[in-house]
């Protein structure tokens, strides 16, 4: 089945603060060229999972391998294959279009005659071209968001983790935003995306639906969806099985 | 007291026009809205809703145009009408470092609600939000969608005949939004009336009757069936998102830098 | 932990670029060190000189007019005027025209002829109790040079010739020959602007990040501790060095405060001192993550001990003892301590070392606890 090359693999991963179980024992292996999907409900633990791919967090159990590579021990080469969006990603709002990316140019020392080209091909994907010299501060939500996206892909990374990246942006950007998506996909780059919206999750080759530090389900939209009328009647189907369960074991116990 | 009562028209206005130097935000809009409806206002980001939100709350005064929300001038009598509207913002405006009683009762003082009642409110909004058992944590240790009931809640405390929501499910999940409308519902049957701006289309298919608007300009008008026929004509399986992805990108977007 | 010197180059230039952002900092980087200078320059002069004296002369005689003509020759006194009697000298205290009234009794004269106790009486405003101490001290030395003179003068009359006093202090005073204070106050300056430009200016750069979010980004970039850190401080040194170059030209220009030591040991003191100075200020950046509480820990923890113990204006050996052991661990005392040294008496690295030794180690100890801090913040 898995004739594909699997690029991420998460293996048994728990990630515990103090009493808190964030991620509980979740194993995945994502074929590279895919656009993965997670999906569930506030404090799912779908962030933290997501940080453990970006080498943000160790976890607290288990293994995350990054193209080949361990993202604890091996932190900084899984840094160079990766580009990494925080849910609040940040950029300088005192600096320029322009001097945003070129600071990520420069950590990932993009050579001399590269960067005019990259500066054109990322800018250019989304639109920032014509607002290069502006504040970042001063850019509308979509287009921060935009930007943000850019300065993650202008070192090509192999695989793109990106946590809740079209929050608060509206539909047409969130669908040029997609657009970029997409296209990064048919080059090849392994894309796994957290969101909110289920018709973004449509969107995606593969979904997990996430849910009490859990994975609940895992699979092609098609198959998450099945016998429902979408996803979102799937997902909170599926959610308050759950939720149901845990509640009968509390009254049992 | 409101001017009038009668009327079946709760906001209504008038080529409402805010410019912020030479840029207009919001360019000479008109509509109105009827009791007990639900009212989408959706656009892009930066597209002048929140502008045009904070005029019909008596935030900031209009540079041109008139309306009347609530019976109230927005020009002339804006502290009348913070003290009968409810408004949430996208921040969810909230104390975090306060407990949800105590921001209860910041918003019982805020509104005027007589001390006599607040016992009785601060139970009802306690209730309404389902956070009778964390009523004493500090609001910042609330999950978002817990935090967004509060926000609800209190915004509904003085009784409103008319409520603004400002990108109200901004980063919260599918069930909590499903949980959100159900109770949006129920306000609406109630006769509250229920301004809403969102960026979802499929919550904003629980609106009685739609405006969009793109660089300050209405753009289109109408229930959300009427908007995608009109806007996607012919387009059997044409969505809501269709109809706006065609509609905001119809009026070309030229914009220079600065 | 390899230095990776692209990266190093990639933090400097962008924080560069925030600097010219952001007028705040360039105004505290540029503007506030000259104004220091001239404020501290003409305003904080510790010097008393032309002391105003008025006098009542109630004596009225040659010899009477002999004291009063040598206290105005003088360089300490400024003679303002004679007055008729003690109410009217008071009232010049009291409004503050002069800050000695000299009252010559009657019978002055003729009291130190038939030698009987002949005082002076001697008023003095001390309502500023420094210039009080010091005209006080003028005053009685004046006081008794001249009781010598008179001796000497009076055993010449009686055929003593060529007599002199048995002792004579000749005072040299050496170092700062014309006790200019200013000859103290531009090291003292040079050590309060490092101080401003390398900790308190740095303690926000770290915390600015934090409230932007942007530290998450630098997290998630190949870029460890070290190279993030020393990107941070190289605007910032640069910054602060030009400073120590501006305030050493406007304290030869404007006061003339020349240097008599090596001009690099001045300079490489500067730069042990400046970068204890970044390792504070980031170190307080990163353990605070908030603008607000790092500049108020950096102005109490590097600005004000610079400005108050470090022996620039309040002389260290004037204080009770707990103070004094707690200048020992400002970084200003060593720093203040080399310059004065190199200022005034141009001494060189053999007698410094000490001093410079404190400074290095002060550096090694902030930059790997700043260092340290950072790493376990995840970078």
């Amino acid at each position: 089945m898995n004739k594909e090359k699997v690029i991420i693999e998460v293996e048994n991963v728990s990630c515990r603060f103090g009493p808190v179980t964030a991620v509980e024992d979740v194993t995945l292996a994502i074929e590279e060229g895919t656009i993965f999907g997670l999906v569930g409900s506030d404090g799912a633990g779908k962030s933290t999972l997501l940080r453990t791919m970006a080498t943000m967090i160790p976890p607290s159990s288990g293994r995350v391998i990054m193209g080949g590579l361990d993202a604890v021990t091996q932190r900084r080469q899984v840094k160079r294959l990766i580009g990494y969006m925080p849910q609040r990603f940040g950029l300088y709002p005192d600096l320029t279009v322009d001097e945003n990316l070129a600071f990520f140019m420069d950590i990932f020392g993009i050579p001399r005659a590269e960067r005019a080209k990259r500066r054109e091909r990322y800018l250019g994907f989304s639109n920032l071209l014509p607002f290069a010299d502006r504040p970042a501060g001063k850019l509308s939500g979509g287009m921060k968001q935009k930007l943000g996206l850019a300065c993650v892909l202008v070192h090509e990374p192999r695989i793109l983790v990106l946590d809740e990246p079209t929050n608060g942006v509206d539909p047409v950007s969130r669908e040029e935003f997609w657009e970029i998506l997409l296209e990064m996909k048919r080059s090849g780059m392994t894309i796994v995306v957290s969101t909110a919206y289920l018709d973004e999750g449509e969107k995606c080759g593969r979904l997990a639906l996430m849910h009490r530090a859990r994975i609940l389900a895992d699979g092609s939209p098609d198959e998450i969806r099945s016998s429902f009328a979408s996803l979102e009647d799937a997902m909170i189907h599926r959610i308050e099985e759950t939720d149901g369960a845990h509640a009968r074991d509390n009254v049992n116990s | 007291m409101p001017v009038t009562t009668s009327t079946p028209e709760i906001v209504s206005v008038k080529d409402l026009e805010k410019r912020f130097g030479d840029f207009t935000a919001v360019d000479r809009v008109s509509f109105s809205i009827d009791r007990g409806e639900i009212f989408g206002f959706l656009g892009p980001n930066g597209a002048g809703k929140s502008t045009t939100i904070r005029m019909l709350c008596g935030i900031i005064t209009p540079s041109s145009g008139s309306g009347q929300v609530a019976g109230y001038d927005v020009v002339r009598q804006s502290e009348s009408i913070k003290q009968t509207i409810g408004y949430m913002s996208q921040k969810f405006s909230l104390y975090e470092d306060l407990t949800p009683v105590e921001n209860i009762r910041f918003y019982l003082g805020i509104y005027s609600v007589p001390e006599s009642r607040w016992d009785e409110r601060t139970g009802w909004a306690l209730g309404q939000a389902r956070l009778e058992e964390v009523k004493d944590r500090l609001t910042r240790e609330l999950p978002p969608g817990w935090r967004q009931r509060l926000a609800l809640a209190c915004a509904l405390l003085h009784r409103p005949e008319i409520l603004f929501l400002d990108e109200p499910t901004s980063g919260v999940d599918p069930i909590t939004r499903r949980h959100f409308w159900e109770f949006i519902r129920g306000l609406a049957r109630e006769g509250v009336t229920v301004f809403v701006t969102t960026h979802y289309m499929d919550e904003a298919l629980n609106c009685d009757r739609i405006v969009m608007i793109n660089e300050g300009r209405i753009v289109a008008m109408g229930s959300p069936g009427e908007i995608v026929a009109e806007a996607c004509p012919g387009e059997a399986k044409a969505t809501l998102n269709d109809a706006f992805i065609r509609l905001m990108t119809r009026t070309e977007r030229v914009q220079g830098p600065g | 932990m390899l230095i990776n010197p692209r990266n190093v180059q990639a933090v400097a230039r962008k924080e560069f670029y925030h600097i010219v952002r952001d007028y705040r900092s360039l105004y505290m980087a540029f503007a506030l060190p000259l104004l220091l200078i001239l404020l501290f320059g003409y305003a904080l002069s510790l010097d008393v000189d032309n002391v105003k004296v008025v006098i009542v002369d109630q004596d009225r005689t040659e010899l009477s007019r002999d004291f009063a003509g040598r206290l105005d020759a003088s360089a300490y006194f400024d003679l303002v005027t004679h007055l008729p009697d003690e109410r009217a000298a008071v009232a010049w205290l009291d409004s503050g025209k002069a800050t000695i009234a000299l009252v010559i009794p009657p019978r002055w004269t003729e009291n130190i002829r038939s030698n009987r106790e002949a005082p002076l009486q001697v008023l003095i405003d001390a309502s500023d109790p420094n210039i009080g101490t010091i005209s006080r001290g003028y005053i009685t030395s004046f006081v008794e040079r001249y009781n010598s003179r008179l001796l000497v003068d009076f055993l010449g009359r009686q055929g003593f010739d060529n007599l002199r006093p048995a002792l004579e202090g000749r005072i040299r005073v050496w170092f700062n020959e014309d006790l200019e204070s200013r000859n103290f106050i531009v090291p003292g300056i040079i050590a309060v602007i490092i101080m401003i430009v390398g900790a308190m200016l740095t303690s926000l750069v770290i915390a600015r990040e934090y409230e932007n979010g942007t530290m998450e980004t630098i997290r998630s970039l190949p870029i460890n501790a070290v190279e993030f850190l020393t990107g941070k401080a190289i605007p910032y040194y640069l910054i602060a060095m030009t400073d120590v170059l501006v305030a050493l030209a406007m304290g030869q220009l404007l006061f003339g405060v020349v240097m008599k030591g090596s001009f690099w040991l001045m300079i490489l003191a500067s730069s042990l001192y400046l970068s204890v100075a970044l390792g504070l200020g980031l170190f307080i950046s990163i353990a605070t993550k908030s603008q607000l509480v790092a500049n108020q820990i950096a102005l109490l923890v590097s600005y004000l001990p610079a400005l108050l113990l470090s022996d620039f204006v309040f002389p260290v050996e004037n204080m009770p003892r707990m103070m004094q052991i707690v200048t020992w661990i400002v970084p200003a005392t060593y720093y203040i301590d080399i310059l004065n040294g190199l200022f005034l008496r141009d001494v060189g690295m053999g007698y410094l070392w000490p001093s410079y030794g404190v400074l290095l180690f002060m550096f090694l100890v902030m930059a790997a606890v700043a260092v340290v801090k950072m790493r376990r913040e995840g970078l």
